[in-house]
């Protein structure tokens, strides 16, 4: 699939800090990709770069093709959801949705069939004579979606367009912009930094950290297989394991020596040689837990371990094991609780396991990720 | 590169090569423009002026004279100088006094109530000013019925004169600025939150106490924008004791209103408002500094309702 | 818990001593007494007599000229000027700006009223009209400006974007939307300037020249030099104008509150 939307190694800096550092990404006709990342990560500096809301300090911007780096946003056929809305107020929801058509000087039967047409998309036909006041959190989300798609944009931009909602009108409205994406056929560019909405709508995402792009993939293989210490930590919660390859074994397999634990057994997809350090990522989930030593079968890692800290969240627990001068976080699901799995408490001795091919090498490791993972709680005098 | 320190500067100041500066001057030069004209630069004339001597036709004569300067030290003018100054702290404390307790009411009362006392607030701020002063020019008037009703008490006797006195200038002044005081103490004690003094009066203060204790230091920013906005205008008072005040009640305005009206002798009337220009300055310049710091708390002198 | 009445009892009576003695004024002007300690009795004799005055006309004719053509300048100006105070609130010309609109606001109007003089005579401008309506739109656009920039502090400029994103020019985002939305606040800034502007005395009263008296310029010589009942009829009909106006205005503003 040809690129659609295109930056090419563009930067932006606000004073002294630079919000987007020599960015370069393309984005395919059709697709519905996001930008995730913390706030202040430059996602939405991208975002009002392609608007054209600000204009690169270096780099271009292509449309199809076309270099719109200098124009300015009334002249590109690009519409924006902002996070505020920012419907007109002095409007009606008619008016404001068929502000672009009349600015464009459109005939006015054919902005009414088109609002119209839109008012019925959003589920709004009989609000159209309502100022945006008189309308809730997600009716104004809404006609702000109307509003930008009425123009037929060949690229939407969301900019955290679910953030100002509640938890259930989020969700509901996730559906609602899914299904919309589908009817509609234009390339979205969304900017989240909640994984949970990226991973649910996206075709693709764009990790975001410190102005840079961290990796660029589908949902899976952004939580699957992170290369950054950072997508690991920032999507999902992990454990981050470091050491060296002791030696390597047939079918891209090798032994790992990491401190305090015994010689793990791990996936080499990298192709490392022996003595190279690595550091592995290993997602709670993937962590199995039980008080009996596991049946010992190969490629299977097991260590014992202490449990440290037990929180019990219903349909699964989480578990820090100290496992080797480590914590280790394990994630648990349920079946039946108090009959068959005779529940796993505080202090109880346990063993830890997980298959060779669950560990994920890094190709970058910074030891600031660790602050976002999902601290361990830390208990007084510990 | 010697120019790079320049650009950067100018840069501060708002040229750049960014469009973006270029609409910010665009915006701002009209009012920038006029409001040099004929507010910076007139102010700074009135202090080149006192240097200058008159000239018998009543305009500003050539050349350079300190002797302007020196007629300012006559013993006339220094009583005066005195007398406003201590006729304005006089109307400040007094407006202050009344304006705390009224403030504190309007902030306090039940929202319907709340906007109906406003509007009562700032009628008078709406109406003309010069009908105020008549007002209590006829009111005090030997004919008048405050004096008659004081008259007939035995409280004054029948030659009293209740008009041309200090206290009257200082009566009117409180009268037509008081509304001016209100409204910031009213905007501070808005935001002040009442469970404070609840809290002072739980834990064993008198309503009054409380009242000292926690809620002025909590509406302090609104008690200096009020001091200020009563005491510089009253600094400056002309129409009021010229009105009601007589030669005994006369302010540093009449002097200066008199010097360009009845003798036409424009350096004197420059170097007497220089004086007061500088008298206005200290406090106008802890108004500003108020202002950066306090933006947020919406206290804007003589902003509409 | 018991609230003290202590500051009941001052506000009220803070608000009888306000309203006293425009409730005296007001009687007043309908009592045909040469002075006003006695009351003779319901008459309109001095409204009859301020009719048949063509000075008063004359000086209300000035005011009205002078007080419609400043509101105009002023709120062209004084928007544009509270929008580049808000906009670029952090630049230092802005700085400079704040600064200078400030100034009017705060020094005394006699102040302004000795330099305006002294810049008219020093350039040789003839007082008359010309130089009031300059000295009015000094100190009016200040006040416009601050009304403004008050209804700009919650304004939320994503709704510019917005409309440059909907295809709308620079211009045309102005004018459909921000000038729209700013409309309140101008809107009481005109009434405010119009309201200080047939008001003013002070200002007034040093830079006017001969033929240019304004209505407050009439009323204080008819203060000075007697006629006091024909000044309680022309301050009862002043005072039932602007209270109209205000009432009207306040309604206004509560139906715009209502509405968004």
């Amino acid at each position: 699939m040809p690129e659609f939307l295109e930056f090419r190694g563009v930067a932006k800096r606000f004073g002294a800090i630079q919000a987007v550092d020599d960015v370069s990404l393309e984005i395919r006709k059709g697709e519905f990709f996001s930008l995730l990342g913390p706030s202040g990560c430059g996602k939405t500096t991208m975002l009002r770069l392609a608007a054209g809301f600000e204009q690169p300090d270096a780099g271009r911007v292509f449309l199809d093709g076309r270099d719109i780096t200098g124009l300015p946003p009334d002249k590109r056929k690009v519409n924006t959801i902002f996070q505020s809305y920012a419907l007109f107020p002095h409007m009606t929801v008619r008016d404001n949705i068929g502000f672009g058509p009349a600015i464009a000087r459109r005939p006015k039967a054919e902005i009414r069939t088109e609002v119209d047409r839109m008012l019925e998309l959003i589920r709004m036909a009989d609000q159209a004579d309502k100022k945006p006041g008189q309308l809730s959190g997600g009716q104004k989300q809404r006609v702000a979606v109307a509003r930008a798609l009425v123009n037929k944009p060949d690229v939407l931009l969301l900019d955290e367009p679910l953030a100002a909602l509640d938890l259930k009108l989020r969700q509901k409205m996730l559906i609602e912009l899914d299904l919309i994406h589908d009817q509609v056929g234009i390339t979205f560019l969304y900017v989240t930094h909640d994984q949970a909405e990226a991973m649910s709508l996206s075709d693709r995402i764009a990790v975001m950290n410190g102005g840079r792009i961290e990796q660029v993939g589908a949902p899976a293989e952004i939580y699957e297989s992170p290369r950054t210490s950072f997508v690991a930590a920032f999507i999902g919660d992990t454990n981050f394991l470091e050491g060296r390859v002791r030696s390597c074994l047939e079918a891209d397999y090798c032994r790992l020596a990491i401190d305090g634990l015994p010689e793990v057994v791990s996936f080499n997809d990298k192709g490392l040689r022996p003595d190279q350090p690595i550091y592995l990522s290993v997602r709670p989930e993937k962590i199995h837990i039980s008080h009996d030593r596991p049946e010992d079968k190969p490629k299977r890692n097991f260590v014992p371990g202490v449990v440290e800290d037990v929180i019990y969240l219903g349909s699964n627990t989480k578990y820090w094991v100290r496992a080797g001068g480590r914590r280790i976080q394990a994630l648990r699901q349920h079946d039946r609780y108090f009959l068959d799995e005779k529940p796993i408490r505080w202090q109880d001795e346990c063993w830890i396991w997980w298959h060779a091919d669950d560990g994920f090498m890094l190709d970058h490791f910074r030891r600031d990720d660790e602050a976002l993972l999902a601290a361990p709680p830390q208990r007084v005098g510990d | 590169m010697t120019t790079r320190p320049i650009r950067e500067k100018l840069k501060r100041f708002g040229f750049g090569p960014v469009s973006r500066r270029r609409t910010e001057w665009l915006v701002s030069l009209p009012t920038v423009v006029w409001l040099s004209l004929f507010v910076v630069v007139p102010t700074l004339l009135v202090f080149v002026v006192a240097f200058r001597p008159a000239n018998p036709y009543g305009g500003i004569g050539r050349g350079w004279t300190l002797e302007t300067l020196r007629g300012l030290a006559a013993p006339g003018l220094l009583t005066i100088a005195w007398r406003t100054l201590w006729m304005s702290l006089l109307t400040t404390v007094i407006s202050l006094l009344l304006a705390l307790p009224a403030g504190y009411t309007i902030a306090r009362a039940p929202a319907r109530w709340r906007n109906r006392l406003l509007l009562l607030v700032i009628i008078p701020f709406w109406t003309s000013f010069l009908v105020r002063v008549f007002a209590w020019k006829a009111l005090l008037h030997p004919e008048g019925p405050v004096k008659r009703a004081l008259a007939a008490l035995g409280l004054v006797g029948p030659q009293a004169t209740l008009l041309y006195h200090p206290a009257a200038v200082v009566l009117v002044m409180v009268y037509t600025f008081l509304p001016f005081t209100i409204l910031p103490i009213y905007a501070a004690a808005e935001k002040f939150d009442f469970r404070l003094i609840e809290a002072a009066r739980d834990l064993g203060a008198s309503p009054f106490r409380a009242f000292r204790k926690v809620f002025l230091p909590g509406i302090r920013a609104g008690v200096v924008t009020a001091v200020l906005v009563v005491f510089v205008p009253s600094l400056g008072s002309y129409i009021i004791p010229d009105l009601v005040g007589g030669p005994s009640g006369e302010m540093i305005g009449n002097k200066i209103a008199q010097r360009v009206f009845t003798d036409r002798n424009l350096p004197l009337a420059s170097a007497l408002s220089a004086v007061l220009v500088l008298a206005v300055l200290a406090p106008l310049a802890a108004i500003l500094a108020l202002q950066r710091k306090g933006k947020k708390s919406g206290i804007v002198i003589g902003e509409a309702p | 818990m018991k609230r003290s009445r202590f500051p009941i009892v001052v506000t009220v009576l803070v608000l009888a001593f306000l309203y006293l003695p425009i409730l005296i004024l007001v009687v007043n002007s309908f009592n045909p007494a040469r002075f006003s300690g006695r009351w003779e009795g319901f008459s309109l004799v001095w409204y009859a007599r301020l009719f048949q005055s063509p000075e008063i006309w004359q000086a209300v004719r000035n005011t009205l000229i002078i007080a419609v053509s400043v509101t105009a300048v002023s709120i062209v100006l004084g928007t544009m000027a509270a929008y580049a105070l808000h906009r670029w609130a952090a630049s230092r010309l802005q700085h400079v700006h704040y600064t200078m609109i400030y100034q009017p606001l705060v020094v005394p109007e006699i102040l302004m009223g000795i330099s305006l003089l002294m810049a008219f005579v020093a350039v040789g401008l003839p007082l008359g009209l010309f130089t009031i309506f300059l000295a009015h739109v000094t100190f009016c656009v200040s006040y416009v400006a601050m009304t403004v920039l008050g209804r700009l502090q919650d304004f939320d400029f994503s709704v510019i974007e917005a409309a440059r994103d909907l295809g709308a020019s620079p211009w045309q985002s102005t004018r459909r939307i921000l000038l729209p939305m700013l409309m309140p606040g101008i809107v009481s800034g005109a009434l405010l300037a119009f309201t200080l502007s047939v008001d003013d005395f002070v200002i007034t009263f040093f830079v006017a020249g001969p033929g240019s008296t304004t209505l407050p310029l009439r009323i204080y010589s008819m203060i000075k030099y007697g006629a006091p009942p024909l000044i309680n009829a022309l301050s009862t009909l002043l005072l039932a104008v602007t209270l109209t106006a205000v009432l009207l205005s306040q309604r206004l503003a509560n139906k715009k509150g209502q509405e968004s």
